[in-house]
């Protein structure tokens, strides 16, 4: 049978004269053991606890030089998340192809209001694994049936096809049946929206 | 049209319809399903474990098995293309375009330095370190329309990326980041608000270090003479005179570079930042300066 050291001090032992500060993973508080802290007696009854130890003279927590209003607060203001999505500003051109909506658009009996990320929510929908693919035309407001209706005389011309479509009138959107995503994006960057 | 309809139906049909009480409100039907088995005589048949072998016992064979046939799984030789896959590090792309789409819609700030807690503060970019995620690979999708001035540092770029920012006048750096330090950038106030020191980054694996000590590919590890001439080179490569650094307005910004031990720009390791009485707590102990010192 293997012998078992068993003694109470088996780990105070190992933390003796040593910095026992795990980084990041403190389970101690940045506590320091000197090796005076620890008394070890000679003869020790294991029945009770009454003759154990106390650890004393602990070191509570390393210097630290407290800096109110530091200068560096700007860098950790700067990872602080956002707290909403930003506006975004005016500016003379947009090289990624963003488009800002205008303010004639408004007038219009018809209205595509952009999602709060500044998109025109047109979406493609993809089911049956891929044999159907819906273009949905969300946030519509106004007269969602005239807008139907210039919507799909716009794709019969464009491409010489009819376009089957559904409108949602509760639910503000419309689906139109096959991608025509890009196109009708096109087509509310133009209206405006 | 139809929908007007619909409503006066439904209105109507809603008039005539019986009121929903306790009296006449129970489940949907097929909703319950009594759990008990039936025993004895006339109950106690199959219950639907069938007649005879595994499916009547249960112990189905292990999966694969084919009751003593060369299984399908072993037949063809294995060739190990992908061995280790899981173990590689991944470097989550970001094509230019993003970027650019990014900078457009005020997403990250170009007067400051980009890195990738900037660009993950966007919050539309996907980042899980702990899913061996090791950082932004910038792809060169989108490289024509590219047109910003930016001092960016990512963990893995092409030629073509790096001469697409470089032709604006920018600056990039490609960086190491362990698992752990990029933890604390993807979520800089989770780590803030836990009180802890900021630790210090650690320097790349074995496999790493050559891709973060090359000019070419612009490593932080690389000497800056090395890189400035590597800067005109590339330059010449590709057809397009490369802006003098030093002219410009924003030098001190596209000058900036963090510490190879350093995480966070302009915060040091072994501070402990305190959000809520706007403090930062900076080691004077000596045997913590010395730990802290790269």
């Amino acid at each position: 049978m293997a012998t078992v050291w068993r003694s109470q001090y088996a780990f105070a032992r190992f933390f003796v004269g040593k910095t026992v500060r795990i980084l990041n993973n403190a389970s101690d508080l940045g506590a320091r053991l000197k090796p005076e802290s620890i008394s070890i007696p000679l003869s020790r009854k294991y029945s009770n606890y009454a003759a154990s130890p106390f650890v004393s003279k602990i070191q509570e927590q390393y210097e630290f030089e407290i800096v109110k209003n530091p200068p560096e607060w700007g860098y950790v203001e700067r990872f602080l998340p956002l707290e909403t999505v930003p506006q975004i500003k005016p500016k003379e051109s947009y090289p990624s192809g963003w488009i800002a909506p205008k303010e004639e658009a408004k007038n219009l009996p018809y209205y595509i209001a952009r999602n709060k990320n500044h998109q025109i929510p047109i979406y493609l929908e993809i089911g049956y694994r891929g044999q159907r693919k819906i273009t949905k035309i969300k946030r519509i407001e106004g007269d969602i049936w005239l807008m139907n209706d210039l919507i799909k005389k716009y794709l019969k011309n464009k491409c010489n096809r009819y376009v089957e479509t559904r409108v949602h009138e509760m639910g503000k959107f419309i689906d139109v049946k096959g991608d025509y995503v890009n196109i009708l994006i096109d087509w509310a960057h133009a209206q405006g929206f | 049209m139809g929908s007007r309809q619909i409503t006066e139906k439904s209105l109507a049909m809603l008039r005539s319809l019986p009121r929903i009480s306790l009296a006449n409100l129970r489940d949907n039907p097929g909703s319950r399903k009594n759990n008990k088995r039936g025993r004895g005589q006339y109950g106690g048949d199959k219950h639907g474990a069938g007649n005879k072998g595994s499916n009547q016992r249960q112990n189905y064979m292990r999966l694969g098995y084919e009751t003593g046939n060369n299984p399908f799984y072993l037949r063809m030789p294995h060739e190990s293309y992908y061995k280790g896959h899981h173990h590689r590090r991944e470097y989550p792309p970001i094509s230019l375009l993003q970027l650019q789409k990014l900078i457009d819609t005020d997403r990250v700030d170009i007067d400051k330095p980009i890195d990738i807690a900037s660009i993950v503060k966007s919050g539309l970019y996907h980042f899980f370190p702990d899913q061996k995620h090791f950082g932004v690979n910038l792809t060169d999708e989108g490289a024509d329309i590219f047109a910003a001035k930016i001092n960016i540092e990512v963990q893995w770029a092409s030629e073509q990326v790096i001469a697409a920012i470089e032709k604006n006048g920018g600056v990039i750096t490609t960086a190491y980041y362990d698992p752990h330090s990029l933890l604390l950038l993807k979520n800089p106030k989770k780590f803030f608000e836990t009180g802890q020191a900021i630790p210090r980054r650690m320097i790349p694996p074995p496999d790493a270090i050559e891709y973060y000590t090359s000019a070419e590919m612009r490593g932080y590890l690389a000497d800056p003479e090395k890189i400035s001439e590597d800067r005109l080179r590339l330059a010449q490569k590709y057809g397009y005179e490369l802006p003098v650094l030093e002219n410009d307005s924003n030098y001190s910004m596209l000058c900036e570079r963090k510490d190879p031990r350093q995480i966070f720009y302009g915060l040091e390791p072994g501070w402990v930042v305190n959000l809520k009485d706007k403090c930062i707590l900076k080691p004077k102990d000596e045997e913590l300066l010395r730990f802290y010192a790269s």
